[in-house]
């Protein structure tokens, strides 16, 4: 049964080491031209996600496609199609930036050389400095050039901004939009919202191991999720306001502070004749629409956005 | 294809330097070593060291170490007992330390990351290793087996020697050092983040080696001298059958092959953590 190409697609991925959780019955889909955002705090499975994809680690159970092939059994051709950006940047300290590049544009058929020196004019990298001599955010560079040099249709970038300064980040990002309206599909992992939002259309969200919301970012931003804060004239109780659609409620000295998603007839109706000295509804950002998932107990409602 | 020439000439660029320095090395021992023997057969050294053998106390130490009078004033003899020693146990050192860091280095210098998201396999990136370490093997026992032809050639003087033992002796001792490199490659791949193997390197060799010898101070010891691929060295090479023999050969290749299927089999389904 040959259902709708994907470039990435992994079903029931599951990674285990020994007993510790990696990840949980993953089930990403990512398609062909779409930068895709994959969100979670640190130790969340977002790098065991992208290692059991490269094959540096071996699923425990469960299965993934890039580009319809089998990530345990052809990951030397998938490999061929993939430039990578790990969250920490190793490289052999001896050699010279040049050298590195090289190294690593002999491992593909392309002719790499017109870009590396291209790429390093645009990121003004020195390209003889030796790698042990570079700053992190120097090495951060070779690295976005190490992962594009070969010009491949699928980038897949773990935490790939850390390090690297505002300006560079915004050429870093323009070349990512240029690679992307050239078809490159791209896989952008990151802990920051804010960051991957500049950038992507979906966002997964990975927590403890489990995909827990899968979201177009302009849905996000349309649930007429509520951002409210409420003053009384005494100290406020979680419980001061009964209304269904009342999220993550907090109660600090007058303040009564909560997300809101259900209809604000109600909520407003439930409010007349408390003793209420101020209101303030706003949208949330996109952060605290995230720290809602993570405030969240998983087990009463996975997803409430939807 | 078989291996990735990329990953190989940048492995044989990597280690070498420390080729040179070690090829310089052993050779400059070698050469020292051999200066000694001219100067033994000088006569009244000799003297002295009949007197030295006589004693019956030290004849069985020295018969321990290989080193009986009318081996030692052979040139050949004097080669393979006095001298082969110290470049059999750097050879081997050598040979450990470089199939012990080959992998695993990519590992503890977290470049396996690098490496392993190229588009090569598994065991290309294991084939090109393990063709550089047997390149780098090689060579060091082709100038081992020079520079002791030209050693031997220099200090001879009168004493005659068999070319042909000469050469059976210098093949043990390449077969030692694989054995002990594809040890060192297999156990290198069992510690986790591919810490170096640097003091397990040293003790195997060393204790290898002490266990060659007691087993031949005391006759009771003799058996357990087969724990050590030392004792699979044929060290004989005044004995008019002196040979290549096949349970020697067959020992050193079949525990190097067993190594490296260990490796290969390991390694395979090894998870990457950086």
């Amino acid at each position: 049964m040959l259902g709708k190409m994907y470039v990435i697609e992994t079903r029931g991925l599951t990674k285990y080491y020994g007993k510790s959780r990696g990840i949980i019955d993953l089930d990403l889909k990512i398609e062909p031209g779409e930068i895709f955002g994959f969100i979670g705090p640190n130790g969340s499975g977002k790098s065991t996600t992208i290692r059991t994809l490269l094959g540096l680690i071996f699923p425990t159970s469960g299965s993934g496609r890039i580009f319809g092939l089998d990530i345990v059994k052809d990951t030397k051709e998938i490999k061929k199609q993939i430039g990578f950006m790990p969250s920490e940047v190793n490289y052999y300290e001896k050699m010279d930036v040049h050298e590195l590049l090289r190294y690593s544009a002999n491992f593909y058929e392309t002719d790499c050389e017109s870009r590396i020196v291209e790429l390093a004019d645009t990121f003004d990298l020195d390209l003889d400095r030796k790698i042990i001599d570079l700053s992190r955010g120097n090495q951060k560079k070779v690295s976005i050039l190490q992962s594009l040099i070969h010009q491949p249709p699928l980038l897949i970038l773990d935490e790939p901004t850390s390090g690297l300064d505002p300006l560079m980040q915004a050429k870093f990002f323009d070349i990512l939009r240029e690679e992307n309206n050239k078809g490159t599909t791209i896989f952008f992992s990151s802990h920051t919202l804010s960051e991957v939002q500049k950038m992507c259309r979906r966002v997964g969200i990975i927590k403890e191991g489990k995909i827990i919301a899968v979201e177009d970012i302009e849905n996000l931003r349309k649930k007429q999720l509520r951002k409210i804060q409420i003053e009384f004239s005494q100290p406020a109780k979680i419980d001061d306001i009964d209304c269904s659609g009342i999220i993550a409620p907090k109660a600090e000295e007058n303040n009564l502070f909560f997300l809101f998603s259900g209809t604000m007839k109600d909520f407003l109706d439930t409010l007349a004749g408390k003793d209420i000295k101020d209101l303030i509804i706003e949208e949330p950002t996109l952060e605290e629409i995230f720290m809602h998932y993570y405030s969240e107990d998983t087990e009463r409602n996975n997803n409430p956005l939807r | 294809m078989m291996i990735n020439t990329n990953i190989y000439s940048k492995e044989l660029k990597r280690y070498r330097n420390s080729f040179i320095a070690w090829s310089i090395s052993i050779s400059v021992l070698i050469l020292s070593g051999m200066a000694f023997y001219p100067i033994l057969m000088q006569g009244d050294m000799l003297k002295q060291i009949t007197a030295f053998f006589e004693n019956p106390f030290m004849k069985n130490i020295m018969t321990a170490f290989g080193a009986g009078l009318d081996v030692l004033t052979n040139v050949l003899g004097f080669y393979s007992t006095r001298n082969a020693t110290f470049f059999m146990l750097l050879g081997s050192f050598y040979s450990i330390f470089l199939a012990g860091k080959i992998l695993a280095q990519e590992e503890r210098e977290k470049t396996a990351e690098f490496l392993l998201t190229k588009p090569v396999t598994r065991l290309e990136v294991l084939r090109s290793k393990l063709a550089a370490y047997f390149t780098y093997l090689l060579l060091l026992n082709v100038v081992i087996l020079l520079i002791s032809f030209l050693s031997l050639e220099i200090f001879k003087g009168d004493s005659q020697y068999s070319l042909k033992a000469f050469f059976i002796h210098w093949f043990y001792s390449l077969l030692l050092m694989l054995t002990f490199g594809a040890m060192g490659l297999f156990l290198s791949l069992l510690i986790k983040r591919g810490r170096p193997i640097t003091n397990l390197s040293i003790g195997i060799i060393v204790g290898g080696y002490f266990i060659d010898v007691l087993s031949k101070v005391t006759t009771s010891a003799d058996k357990i001298g087969y724990l050590s691929p030392f004792k699979f060295v044929d060290s004989g090479v005044l004995r008019p059958d002196y040979g290549l023999a096949w349970w020697r050969v067959l020992y050193f290749l079949g525990l190097s092959l067993a190594f490296f299927a260990l490796t290969f089999i390991r390694f395979k389904k090894k998870d990457i953590l950086v």
